[in-house]
This record gives structure tokens, C-alpha cells and sequence, in this order.
């Protein structure tokens, strides 16, 4: 009797944890017929993703987010997530895809799987007009500022020459202050960021000098979901085209979207 | 609750952590020293100094205890290159703890001085000294000796508060502890390694002051 009572139990387990799996393969009409999409929407990093005046989200990535679904002509619902919940949200069937500025490493696509790139996030060395920096190789014996726990944190260490001094703060506004008073020769960080602090400072003649990495923001979906990634790598490709991935771009981080290879 | 320690990552950086620890130690014994003689100087110069010096002082001291020490390192390190003036991330930490330190320190001293009886200020007046020989000979020692506890803490509270010229890039103790932390993630282990580092420092810098004490105050005087 327990013996049978255990079995019916992982049968029932077993079609618990299949049928969602089942359903998948077949996401695209699962979608297409509740005429909704459901999309992770991170509204703590802008320009990418944020919280408008009135409390709405929006950023590059949430309107990247809206005209997919427009485009498949279904309703949007975004759901809402924090950073480290983007892909968990995927993987527990909270959200069709993740648009949350999701870079794409081998790292993270052993757990999801990822469309070509429809975005991205440079790292650059900005500095000002006056300051002859032209590749890496000029970095040596000059003070370079950035913010700690960040990707530059990460990525500027490795490319700089041996003789460069790198300086490290808290906060984004620190380094970028440190800047314009002039107690750094140059700072690494966002693209966008440094073309924002060059429009707020006109009399600095902040520039950016070169660009040290970039990586590639991915839609992902759960794998397994062939459908679903096929058709997003589609409208991956004809909105790359026709030019509205880079006016969204343009609009929401103020730089140009840099060329996106296909994956 | 599954948290593994992993202290091994930080003892892989413990290099890295001495020498933030020390450029803490560096920081904070020149400060103390320099916040010192600037107390001497001001305290003298707020009890019997000409009346603009006076005044002058009074602004330091009240400007200085009544803001917060992270803008005034701010103002040095941001600010003062508008003007011309510019230093290094060390330095400029350095002279915002001489700064900070010196106007609480004049306090202190301050008080040391007018707690030494008249009477003997008046022997040093009879005795034909000027007032400066008054005050380096008559009053200096007992009122140091008298207010030597409140200096201590005012020393181990520079100490610790150095944590904060991190924000300015200068590469001590905490600066250290924080690039770790962002760099290996063990946010744990990281800072209770730099806790008991900090707690060893303040210890050390308490007996030393003891030390002193002993030796300045009570050594063959008694």
C-alpha cells in the first residue's frame, strides 16, 4: 500500500514538473493565444531600465520590450524583478523573456538561452580634450579613477599597461568628480555615462578616448523554448535593419548603439 | 543558513591588507602629531592671544566641530583644485585629519589650560617670565597631563573615523577592505579580518599612549 501510495506520488510529481515542460515547446502559441507576453522589467539601472516621473517604467530595454510585443501584437506584462531575480523570473515561468539588460556570457547561458544581441554597454576611458590617451598603451603613468563594484572594476585592471595608477571610489559621482577637479588624469566607465558628464561639463572638453570592452545585452528565454527564440532572433534581426533598436538606443542612453553581430 | 567561510581568499590578499593597514597607521600618527601642535598653537592663541586671533580661531574650531568630516575631506580634495590648490588623495587626507582633529584637540587643550590655578600663572607673572615662557613652562605640562585621557579618545576616534578617506581614493585600511569585497564577493570574511585589524590597531594605540603617559607624566615626578 505505501509502496503504491509512494509511486502514484512521484507519477503525480513527475507530470507536475513535465507538463510545464511539455507546454514550452509550444510557447510562442501558448502566447499568441492569451494575446500576452510576459517580460522581466528592471527599473534600477538606468538609462536601461528606470521609473519615470509618474512611477512607470521605461529605459531602453522596457521600450525594447513594448514594440516586441506590439510587434507580435500581443498585450505587455512586464514583471517586475531585481537583478539577481532577471533569470530566476525565466526559469520559474514568471516571464516568457528577460529584456533586463542582460549581458550575454557563457556563464549565464548554461542556465538560459540568449537571442542575438539587440543592445549593448561600452566601457571607455573618458578623459579631457588636452589628455593624450589613444589606446591602452597610454595608460601607463596615469591616474585613472573608477567606481568600485562595477564592470569597469573588472575590465580596465586587465587591459592596462604596468606604471598605470588606478584610483578607486565609492560612488559614480565621486569619479566623476574626481574628474573635473582635475585629481585624475582619466576615468573608465559607461559609455553613456561619460557622454553625459561631457554634455553636463562643455567647459571640460571631456571626451571619450577608446573604447576598452563592450558587452552584448541578449533577450533570453528558458531553454527549451525553440519557438520563442526563433521568432525574438527574427524580430532580433529585422528591427537591427530597419533601424529601430538604435533609435530606442539613442533615445534612452544618448550614445550611438555600436554595431551588434549576430550570435 | 549554509554560509561557508572561505577566509582563505582574504589571507590570499593579506598583503594588500597590511599595507592599507599601515598607510591607516601612518595616516593617523602624523595627524595626531600635527593635530597636536596645531591644538597647542590655537589653544594658546584662544586664551591669550590678540582678540582678531581669537575670534579667528573660534570660526576654526566651531566650523570644523560642527560639520561633517566627509565634506571637508570633499572640500579639500574636490574643491580646493578650483582654486589652485591641489593634493594628492594621501595628502589631501592627511590634512583634512590634521584639520579635523586639530579643532577638537584645541578644545580640549583649551580646557586643560584654564583648569591650571591662577596662582601659579600669577607666580610666572611675578617671576618676570613673558607670557609665552608662562605658558610653555608653566602651563602646558599640567594642563596636557590633566586633559591626557581626553586627548587619547579624541586620537583612537581620528583613528577610526580615518575609514572614511576611503571615499577620496586614498588607499588605507578600508579602501582595501572594500575593493576586496567587490572583487571576491566575501563581504564576511573581508570585514571581520579588517575589524579585528582595526581593533588591534586602536588597542596598540592605547597602550602606546599609556606608554606615554607613564613615561612623560608620572616618571620619576611623583
Amino acid at each position: 500500500m505505501a509502496i503504491r501510495l509512494c509511486a502514484a506520488f512521484c507519477a503525480a510529481v513527475f507530470a507536475c514538473v513535465l507538463a510545464p515542460q511539455a507546454g514550452n515547446a509550444q510557447a510562442l502559441d501558448r502566447i499568441l493565444k492569451e494575446k500576452k507576453i510576459r517580460i522581466t522589467a528592471e527599473v534600477t539601472s538606468p538609462p536601461f531600465g528606470i521609473l519615470d516621473k509618474d512611477n512607470k517604467p521605461t529605459g531602453s530595454e522596457i521600450e525594447t520590450a513594448r514594440q516586441l510585443a506590439k510587434d507580435l501584437g500581443v498585450e505587455l506584462e512586464l514583471v517586475q524583478v531585481t537583478g539577481p531575480q532577471r533569470i530566476p523570473a525565466l526559469l520559474s515561468d514568471r516571464a516568457d523573456l528577460a529584456i533586463s539588460s542582460l549581458s550575454i556570457t557563457t556563464e549565464r547561458a548554461k542556465s538560459v538561452w540568449f537571442s542575438s544581441p539587440h543592445g549593448a554597454l561600452s566601457i571607455v576611458i573618458g578623459a579631457g580634450k588636452n589628455v593624450n590617451i589613444k589606446s591602452a598603451a597610454d595608460l601607463a603613468g596615469k591616474k585613472i579613477g573608477m567606481t568600485r563594484a562595477t564592470l569597469e572594476e573588472q575590465v580596465v585592471p586587465k587591459v592596462a599597461p604596468p606604471g598605470t595608477n588606478i584610483v578607486f571610489f565609492d560612488e559614480h559621482s565621486a569619479t566623476q568628480q574626481a574628474l573635473l577637479s582635475g585629481q585624475v588624469d582619466a576615468i573608465g566607465g559607461a559609455a553613456f555615462l561619460i557622454n553625459e558628464l561631457a554634455k553636463r561639463n562643455p567647459d571640460k572638453g571631456i571626451e571619450t578616448k577608446f573604447t576598452v570592452m563592450t558587452a552584448f545585452y541578449g533577450i533570453a528565454v528558458k531553454p527549451g523554448n525553440f519557438d520563442l527564440l526563433q521568432w525574438v532572433n527574427t524580430w532580433v534581426f529585422v528591427n537591427k535593419q530597419n533601424g529601430v533598436l538604435a533609435k530606442i538606443y539613442k533615445e534612452h542612453t544618448g550614445v550611438d548603439l555600436v554595431d551588434l553581430p549576430p550570435l | 543558513m549554509t554560509y561557508v567561510f572561505q577566509f582563505g581568499i582574504v589571507f590570499d590578499h593579506f598583503p594588500q591588507l597590511v599595507e592599507g593597514a599601515l598607510l591607516t597607521i601612518r595616516l593617523a600618527a602624523l595627524a595626531m602629531v600635527f593635530g597636536l601642535i596645531v591644538a597647542v598653537i590655537c589653544a594658546y592663541l584662544r586664551t591669550s592671544g590678540p582678540k582678531p586671533a581669537r575670534a579667528l580661531v573660534a570660526v576654526y574650531v566651531e566650523a570644523v566641530r560642527n560639520t561633517p568630516f566627509l565634506v571637508q575631506l570633499y572640500i579639500i580634495f574636490f574643491s580646493l583644485p578650483a582654486i589652485g590648490i591641489r593634493f594628492e588623495a594621501n595628502t589631501a587626507a592627511l590634512v583634512a585629519m590634521i584639520v579635523n582633529l586639530g579643532a577638537y584637540a584645541t578644545e580640549i587643550v583649551r580646557a586643560g589650560v584654564q583648569s591650571v590655578p591662577a596662582g601659579q600663572i600669577e607666580t610666572g607673572l611675578a617671576l618676570g617670565l613673558k607670557r609665552l615662557q608662562i605658558y610653555r613652562f608653566i602651563i602646558l605640562f599640567p594642563a596636557i597631563k590633566a586633559v591626557f585621557p581626553a586627548l587619547a579618545s579624541q586620537f583612537i576616534l581620528l583613528l577610526l573615523g580615518s575609514s572614511v578617506v576611503s571615499a577620496i581614493s586614498a588607499n588605507e585600511l578600508t579602501a582595501v577592505a572594500n575593493t576586496l569585497q567587490s572583487t571576491t564577493f566575501r563581504a564576511f570574511e573581508v570585514y571581520i579580518v579588517v575589524t579585528l585589524m582595526y581593533l588591534a590597531i586602536a588597542l596598540a594605540f592605547r597602550a602606546l599612549f599609556a606608554g606615554i603617559y607613564w613615561f612623560v607624566f608620572i616618571r620619576g615626578r611623583t
